[in-house]
């Protein structure tokens, strides 16, 4: 976060494309039970640039894009683009001015080609329809953004990054003008990023327009003409011109103070060995997802994982966790051998786990905060909520989740603060004390502040004792936390080194499957 | 073939409250407007006739307790189909169980005699029926559960295979379930001590007030319990249901062989009450897929079946007295109930999409529809 700059210099001759105002909205609220996501929001993307919306979690960033995309209706406020008044009632009629949106979650279809995936939902297609002539246009587009990619491949087997990729070249199949990019970084390892905002440059060139929403803000300081602030629904700080602006400016207009995001590490002497993991593998279809896995992690110290996703981090926390059984080796977790055991066993003796997946995994959508809390507690025969309650509005409080109340529905908060209750409630113990604490891109979606407060927390935990097993792809966030830094490329451990003295160059080699030194 | 217009259908981002509300109202209204269609086509009064069914289903004394009468046996299969269609299992054989249920409850009342007294004996003749039903239900639960197979193929099999069995046990001379002393093929009552009374002169029984217990206490497990918490996470969630260490086979099984018993039980309170014997004409009556109905109309929400359940059985009720009454034919009734069953789905529809009506020629479009 320290090299943005040079970033800014690089970017700075750049000349701004930006001319005319292509989409604006008017004065707009929005209001859900109990709050005003929006409240008198006035904004505008111009031709040509790249207008990013930054805020707190649960500030409206992504409420608002759903209005200018025509999912929601505003309450108040109205469209203008190209300065006439427009009627989104859908986001079919948004699509039909050039207006779309790439959800952070995609909607592909997993068994379609890239092709199949991008004219689907299409309105005029011929009644035969004829494969060549459309995978030419699907590559033709894709070739001149930059975005290769192979129209006859299976969306299943493309990446996160390849199929975020779908997802934009199909907005530019529909037409799309004006892009809305919500948290399209979050999903992205640094080289997917990097390739990302090639095509964003290639796309406003084109002079299309760009709202992106990112919490994370080297980026935004890299990407953005413009960056508006949004606060509890309201715009509360604007900054224009490409480079004006740096990130620690840019922390203190969002959260109104300064963010301090150090590297802290141990100060306690570690303890004994909390998790032993002994030469685990696993093979699923035949496939090695991991191979012969050994290491610890001992009590008071914070082991982190680096490495590109899919080289078995998901396995190897589901493996620890309970919920995989590994095709030979064994977990141990306060001197219990908890293999085979399922999720229950491992949290008896000290585990708590906050997994990669949060709503599809780590919480239940349709149910209440207050729900969700006791979803890796112990339940009585009759739930009981009422002595639940006073802890889930402390939690909410402790943890600064926007939200009506302990029962609000996890699927109505904003990504970030799903993030958080999840988070708040593993880290606030569940069956029995924590031991050993599992968790995987925890500040993932968060704001700056809430990075700062989770990093305490686990800080913190760490101090109390706890082991702590930190899985990330943020290379930043492993480094700077973690006491040892182990690297994991192809389901094996390729590289270890202490935190303090880890070098960027090597650790980043050894992700990339170049590791100089084996796991020692 | 060429339209000025076409109409199109956009996922809504979020349900209006007051769809809610509003769509199975407009639902039943609009069925009701359909079948009025119909009587004037046919040269019925739509008026009279409403007026005929309204006063036979719920404004007179007959009326109002032949409808809980009716309701009671509905309620137990609306809770049936419901409690498992919260789940996504969709158990559609209910009206299978319920046969067993009868065949249960019926073997209970005969086998045991008169050994038990009414208090033991009613309580031991609805259990019977209802682990009948839950038997019924226990194979497609457990390849459901372990293999995946789907549950609404083998509970309509074997609703078939019910049907023959009920079919059997009472043509069959010399079977058990058969009045021995007529020549003419009828169920063999059970014993006097597993018949209730009927309140009055009415034809309704206290297993009325056991369906409103039933449909209370399951609201309550739902909402309140382990067991309850469990389904509602696996429910929306099953990849949670698995970090959570949530036995989702377990309960997927439990669900459905506690849907089997609920039906069965509906077919045992016939024993103990207006029956007190398998009737064969059972088959013929459809009251377990009518439970089907009274839980879309509920839309699976356990608290409001008692609502739809009585609404239901007034319909029938009333439309069934049409033919008594006045002349209308009986499946003017019949086609109401489907009509209505059609609506309350098809509203659904506008809870979900906004719908649109799209001239050809013209980008715009008007919104012509909620
Ligand atoms: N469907 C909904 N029903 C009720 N409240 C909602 C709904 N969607 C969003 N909210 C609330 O509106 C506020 C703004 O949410 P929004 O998703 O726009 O935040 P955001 O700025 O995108 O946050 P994040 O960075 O965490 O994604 C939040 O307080 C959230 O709880
Ligand atoms: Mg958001």
């Amino acid at each position: 976060m320290s090299n943005t700059s040079h970033e800014v210099a690089q970017r700075s001759h750049h000349t701004s494309g930006a001319t005319s105002t292509a989409l604006s909205a008017h004065s707009i609220d929005k209001k859900f039970p109990g709050v005003l996501a929006n409240d008198s929001v006035d904004f505008d993307v111009r031709a040509g640039e790249v207008h990013t919306l930054l805020g707190e979690n649960g500030a409206g960033k992504s409420t608002l894009a759903a209005v200018l995309c025509g999912l929601y209706q505003p309450d108040a406020g109205y469209l203008t683009r190209n300065g006439k008044r427009i009627n989104l009632s859908s986001p079919r009629v948004g699509l039909q001015h050039g207006i779309a949106m790439v959800h952070q979650h995609f909607r592909l279809v997993e068994r379609f080609t890239v092709s199949e995936n991008v004219i689907l939902g299409s309105r005029d297609l011929p009644f035969r329809l004829n494969r060549s002539d459309i995978n030419e246009k699907v590559a033709a587009i894709a070739e001149s953004y930059g975005l290769p990619i192979d129209p006859d491949a299976t969306v299943g087997d493309l990446s996160v990054g390849q199929r975020q990729r779908v997802e934009i070249v199909k907005a530019l199949y529909q037409g799309a003008e004006i892009l809305l990019l919500d948290e399209p970084t979050a999903v992205l390892v640094p080289s997917e990023v990097e390739k990302l905002f090639e095509n964003v440059h290639a796309m406003t060139a084109a002079g299309k327009s760009i709202v992106f929403i990112s919490h994370k803000l080297g980026e935004v300081v890299e990407i953005s003409d413009r960056v508006t602030v949004l606060r509890n629904g309201r715009v509360t700080g604007h900054v224009s011109g490409r480079g004006t602006a740096n990130t620690k400016e840019l922390a203190r207009l969002m959260v109104g103070r300064d963010i301090e995001l150090n590297a802290q590490r141990a100060t306690h002497a570690t303890g004994h060995e909390v998790l032993q993991i002994r030469n685990l593998s696993l093979v699923v279809n035949e496939v090695s997802m991991l191979s012969d896995i050994s290491f610890s992690v001992h009590a008071g110290e914070m082991v982190g994982i680096a490495g590109v996703a899919g080289n078995g981090q998901r396995e190897l926390s589901d493996t620890i966790a309970g919920l995989i059984s590994p095709t030979s080796g064994s977990v141990t977790i306060s001197g219990s051998m908890t293999t085979d055991r399922g999720p229950i066993k491992a949290r008896e003796v000290g585990l708590a786990y906050v997994p990669e997946d949060r709503l599809g995994m780590g919480l239940v959508p349709s149910m209440s905060i207050l729900d969700n809390l006791l979803l890796t507690r112990d339940r009585q025969l009759v739930v009981d909520r009422v002595s639940v309650r006073p802890e889930a509005a402390r939690l909410i409080e402790q943890f600064e989740i926007k939200a009506n109340g302990p029962d609000h529905l996890a699927r109505k908060l904003s990504g970030g603060n799903a993030q958080k209750v999840l988070l708040a409630r593993e880290l606030s113990g569940g069956r029995g004390a924590t031991k050993l604490l599992v968790v995987c891109s925890p500040t993932r979606g968060l704001d700056v502040g809430a990075i700062e407060t989770v990093r305490r927390l686990l800080n913190d935990a760490r101090s109390a004792g706890q082991a702590i097993l930190l899985i990330s792809e943020d290379l930043d966030e492993v480094l700077s936390l973690s006491d040892r830094v182990l690297v994991l490329y192809r389901g094996a451990i390729v590289h270890e080194t202490p935190g303090e003295t880890a070098q960027l160059s090597q650790v980043g080699a050894a992700m990339a499957g170049l590791a100089s030194e084996g796991p020692s | 073939m060429r339209v000025p217009f076409r109409v199109g259908f956009e996922q809504r981002g979020e349900t209006p409250r007051r769809l809610s509300l509003l769509v199975p109202l407009a639902s039943v209204f609009a069925a009701l407007f359909f079948g009025a269609l119909f009587l004037v086509a046919t040269g019925h009064s739509p008026i009279d006739t409403y007026s005929n069914m309204f006063q036979d289903g719920f404004a007179s004394f007959n009326g109002i307790t032949d409808t809980l009468a009716l309701s009671t046996v509905l309620i137990c299969t609306g809770i049936s189909a419901a409690f498992a269609f919260q789940m996504n299992l969709y158990n559609i054989g209910g009206e299978g169980q319920l046969y067993l249920g009868l065949i249960g409850g019926a073997w209970a009342g005969i086998a045991l005699g008169d050994h038990l007294p009414t208090l033991l004996m009613v309580p031991v003749v609805l259990l019977c029926g209802a682990l009948a039903g839950a038997a019924w239900i226990f194979v497609p639960a457990f390849v459901r559960s372990r293999l995946g197979t789907s549950e609404i193929v083998s509970t309509l099999l074997l609703t078939y295979i019910g049907a023959s069995l009920i079919k059997h046990v009472i043509y069959t001379p010399g079977s058990f379930f058969r009045n021995p002393n007529t020549s003419f093929p009828q169920g063999r009552l059970v014993a006097d001590s597993a018949s209730l009374d009927s309140f009055g002169s009415s034809r309704l029984y206290p297993t009325f007030f056991l369906a409103l217990i039933i449909a209370v206490a399951l609201y309550w497990v739902v909402k309140r319990t382990e067991f309850g918490y469990r389904i509602n996470v696996i429910a929306d969630s099953p990849k949670a249901a698995h970090y959570a260490g949530i036995n989702a086979n377990r309960t997927t099984i439990w669900v459905m062989l506690i849907s089997g018993a609920l039906s069965g039980l509906a077919g045992a309170m016939l024993i103990v009450g207006p029956y007190g014997k398998i009737e064969p004409s059972i088959i013929t009556l459809g009251y377990g897929y009518a439970g089907i109905v009274v839980a879309a109309l509920a839309r699976n929400n356990l608290g409001l079946i008692i609502v739809s359940g009585i609404l239901f059985s007034g319909l029938r009720v009333g439309g069934n007295n049409l033919q008594v009454t006045t002349d209308t034919p009986i499946h003017i009734g019949v086609m109401l109930q489907g009509a209505i069953l059609l609506f309350a789905l098809g509203g659904e529809a506008f809870r979900r999409y906004r719908i649109h009506v799209v001239r050809v020629h013209d980008v715009s479009t008007k919104k012509v529809a909620v």
